[in-house]
């Protein structure tokens, strides 16, 4: 069946409507993610043929990574770990009554982004790919080194922001050097008694769901019901009103953001949410007034939504043309593909075309599909704010609770997890520690350990990180200059007189 | 309320209880929970389990659900478990990785209970770069004789790295001392080792036919070209492959590569082969008349014959075993490797 075929088959159609819808509703509930969507779906797909049940998965894909914006902004909770840096500006936007708005941007920039890596995918995937394995374990640690020198740029208080990272990286290599990751398979860090309950450590999205979610919901509790939260109480006017205005001068970083989401997922074993991360720093340390960061400024949400969608069509290229998964929902897909029977590797793309043309009309048709979902359901989605916290935050609990449970399937040191985090991220907040540094140290601490140890291992000494290639060459200068930044930030909000976003 | 309607709900809230867990024709859970060694839904572990959990699910008329929960958090849900409501499956690395003392490993003979064999995977393979001055598994063998370390990306302690330990026991067969020139690049999933060898840290990676196949069809001057120097599996199992292969590759190229056209001694007397095969695991304290009922479950289904092109379509060779006889022919293989990795490791 050619491409025209499936562009008239209501079936190739519905599916991918269906899909986007389902990937929203995924993403938009704290707990669920685009990666749980496309688990869910993935058995459907024998039933559903290859090119349908392709276009299912990736339109429930296009949607999750989506849909993790809207709880981002309205309740400041990210619906999965690549909307994170989407909660620093989104949320403030929408308390001070620019919910509406803030989500029409991120729709926006989201649209943008998956556009931008499609166009990528679509016309360089082979090109990108061969470019992909320059990068080995030496510049794979620089990209992650990269993105954790974030940290300083997202500090309130620099000192205690790195402190607050390094702790999450500590937290992050509780457990298993695990083998399958090139690891010794021996434990380390683990208090005496919980090896049983530890030995595959902290799992990511239940600390994250537990430091957003749990956090928040302990700290309006400690509050009771103070006045000034409800739908009424906001003050809406003409500022809350969505114009594209907001977009003049956002060009440059609007792209920059889609390729740095698109480079990051070419990238195997970086790691999807750092895409999001490197392109908010991008963004703060590049603007005229790094200083609104932080506060509800729509270049944040712009940066980091163009950069998480970004990831979607860039996550396909090793895929699609190495064979290897670039985040942990394509990793899925390659079961897809297998259920199928169908190789996947350096000859897919010619031996597939008509696949793979399908593949791309599906992820552009789901990117436009979500766009107008999005618009259309934004007014009800922005009514959860008025939901009365009394029921919203016990639904958000037991929806935090039941994707902890479900994300490693039905592991229920998960849940002990989420709230045992959701404590400690309440604890952290009355000893002035920072939740974006740890979380981005949590995140992307397990990484960086594995490609710093392998350098090591595989190439014997420090020296290599400065002499491998030029693109670490590259990667230092953007790493020192990503330090010069952040320090000239942090000098002049202090001249300022005010503390940094 | 009356004591008689007390009574009446009591019985239909225990009877709606107890409904779910029990099936009430066999005995048998109304819902099991195949749990599997693996955590990725991409890799052929899933595959095995998605099928057999398929068939097991008509045949039987029960929920069995995969849960690619991976080997550590496996083994701990099917010690809790002796309902019979979790049962594992898993391939040659729930024995291998004891054999190789990765720590927290159990050992499955002694702690669980090892049920039937369901599959091989034939795909287990060595390769080197397209342009590689090693053309054969001699070529590398001589190499270490001759004092030139070979450096074999694998995933260590399991079925990566037995293919590994009977290259250095060949060597060392070979040329005693020469076992020394074949050093292992210890690497995580399939993607590092393609990118040890694509960087030059190995000279040869443990792959997969699946897996890297497409990687053999390039031009030679591709900066990710390859080449199969080993396929472990036995001609046995590769003969019941599907004649036309796996992509361009056709079943009588894939022989070329294995024993007996490519020698790796075992002993004097045997080459050394290896079939990556997928079973069954219970817990040792579940009832031995559920797990009776899935093996003879898994006769009938096998009798019926449909699963087997599954299997065969997905490239994989069904391979049914008995419970019994399954026992024998796996405590069989991990003694015969425990001879060799204890050789070797005494040395």
């Amino acid at each position: 069946m050619d491409l025209l075929a499936h562009l008239i088959d209501p079936w190739f159609l519905g599916l991918i409507f269906g899909g986007t819808l389902m990937g929203i509703v995924f993403g938009a509930i704290p707990g669920m993610t685009a990666t749980m969507a496309v688990a869910v779906c993935l058995p459907l797909t024998f039933s559903l043929g290859l090119v349908n049940g392709l276009a299912l998965l990736l339109s429930l894909y296009v949607g999750g990574i989506t849909g993790g914006l809207v709880p981002a902004i309205l309740l400041g909770i990210p619906g999965t770990p690549s909307s994170i840096t989407t909660t620093f500006d989104g949320f403030p936007m929408a308390k001070r009554g620019e919910g509406e708005r803030a989500l029409k941007i991120a729709i926006i920039a989201s649209v943008v982004g998956g556009l931008v890596s499609l166009v990528a995918l679509y016309f360089f995937a082979p090109v990108l790919a061969q470019f992909a394995i320059k990068f080995s374990y030496v510049e794979k640690f620089l990209i992650i080194f990269f993105a954790l020198t974030v940290m300083a740029a997202l500090s309130k208080d620099m000192l205690l922001g790195i402190f607050s990272g390094v702790l999450g990286i500590f937290l992050s290599l509780i457990g298993t050097y695990d083998i399958t990751n090139g690891g010794n398979g021996h434990t380390r860090l683990i208090p005496p008694g919980m090896e049983y309950w530890l030995d595959g450590g902290f799992a990511l999205l239940p600390v994250l769901i537990g430091i957003f979610g749990v956090t928040v919901i302990l700290e309006e509790a400690e509050l009771g019901m103070p006045r000034g939260q409800s739908l009424k109480d906001i003050e809406v006017g003409p500022h809350s009103r969505f114009s594209f205005s907001v977009f003049r001068g956002q060009w440059v970083n609007l792209l920059r953001s889609g390729g740095i989401g698109t480079f990051v997922g070419i990238l195997p074993g970086v790691g999807g949410s750092a895409a999001s991360i490197l392109s908010y720093t991008a963004a703060k340390t590049t603007s005229r007034h790094p200083e609104r960061y932080g506060k509800g400024e729509p270049a944040g949400v712009i940066a980091s939504e163009a950069g998480n969608n970004g990831l979607t069509g860039g996550a396909l290229v090793p895929l699609l043309s190495l064979g290897i998964p670039g985040d942990s929902t394509t990793a899925l897909l390659i079961g897809a593909f297998a259920l199928q029977g169908i190789q996947v590797g350096p000859l897919f793309i010619s031996q597939n075309i008509d696949t793979w043309n399908a593949m791309i009309a599906a992820m552009l048709i789901s990117n436009l599909v979500m766009l107008v979902v999005m618009f259309f359901a934004i007014r009800w989605f922005a009514m959860v704010i008025a939901v009365p916290k009394q029921i919203l935050y016990p639904f958000i609990l037991m929806m935090c609770v039941i994707g902890a449970y479900t994300i490693n399937y039905g592991i229920i040191f998960d849940v002990w997890t989420l709230l045992i985090f959701g404590v400690f991220g309440w604890i952290m907040a009355k000893l002035r520690l920072e939740v974006a540094p740890f979380i981005i140290g949590f995140i992307l601490g397990p990484a960086a350990e594995i490609y710093f140890v392998k350098s090591l291992e595989s190439f014997g000494d420090l020296a290599i990180f400065f002499t491998k290639s030029w693109i670490a060459v590259v990667l230092w200068v953007l790493i020192v200059a990503s330090v010069a930044g952040s320090i000239a930030i942090s000098r002049r909000n202090a001249r300022m007189g005010e503390p940094s976003a | 309320m009356s004591v008689t309607r007390r009574l009446l709900l009591s019985a239909v809230g225990a009877a709606l209880v107890t409904m779910p867990v029990v099936a009430e024709a066999q005995n048998l859970p109304r819902n099991v929970r195949m749990v599997i060694g693996s955590s990725s839904t991409g890799g052929d572990t899933y595959q095995n389990a998605s099928i057999l959990a398929d068939a097991l699910s008509e045949h039987l008329g029960v929920n069995v659900r995969v849960d690619p929960v991976g080997a550590s958090e496996a083994f701990k849900a099917l010690a809790r478990d002796s309902r019979g409501t979790t049962i594992m499956m898993h391939h040659d690395q729930s024995y291998l990785q004891e054999l190789y003392g990765v720590e927290g490993s159990p050992d499955i003979f002694e702690e669980f209970t090892v049920g039937p064999t369901i599959s091989v995977n034939p795909g287990n393979a060595y390769l080197v770069p397209a342009d590689s001055p090693y053309q054969t598994m001699e070529d590398v063998l001589a190499a270490a004789e001759a004092g030139e370390r070979v450096r074999v990306a694998i995933q260590p302690g399991g079925v990566s790295e037995i293919g590994f330990t009977a290259m250095r026991n060949a060597a060392r067969m070979q040329a005693p001392g020469s076992e020394e020139n074949i050093v292992p690049v210890n690497t995580g999933d399939q993607a590092d080792k393609n990118q040890a060898m694509w960087d030059d840290l190995a000279d040869v990676i443990n792959g997969s036919i699946q897996a890297n196949e497409q990687f053999t069809q390039l031009p030679e001057d591709d900066p990710t070209a390859m080449r199969f120097i080993w396929i472990t599996a036995t001609p046995e199992t590769l003969n019941q492959a599907p004649e036309e292969g796996l992509g361009e590759t056709d079943r009588a190229e894939m022989l070329t590569y294995a024993a007996p056209e490519v020698s790796v001694p075992m002993t004097a007397e045997e080459n050394f082969t290896f079939d990556k095969e997928f079973f069954l695991m219970f817990n040792s304290e579940t009832d031995p008349a559920l797990i009776e009922a899935i093996d003879t479950a898994m006769d009938e289904i096998y009798a019926e014959g449909d699963i087997q092109q599954r299997f065969l379509d997905a490239f994989f060779t069904p391979e049914y075993r008995p419970m019994a006889e399954a026992q024998e022919h796996l405590q069989s293989k991990n003694d015969d490797y425990e001879t060799i990795i204890s050789e070797l490791k005494s040395e």
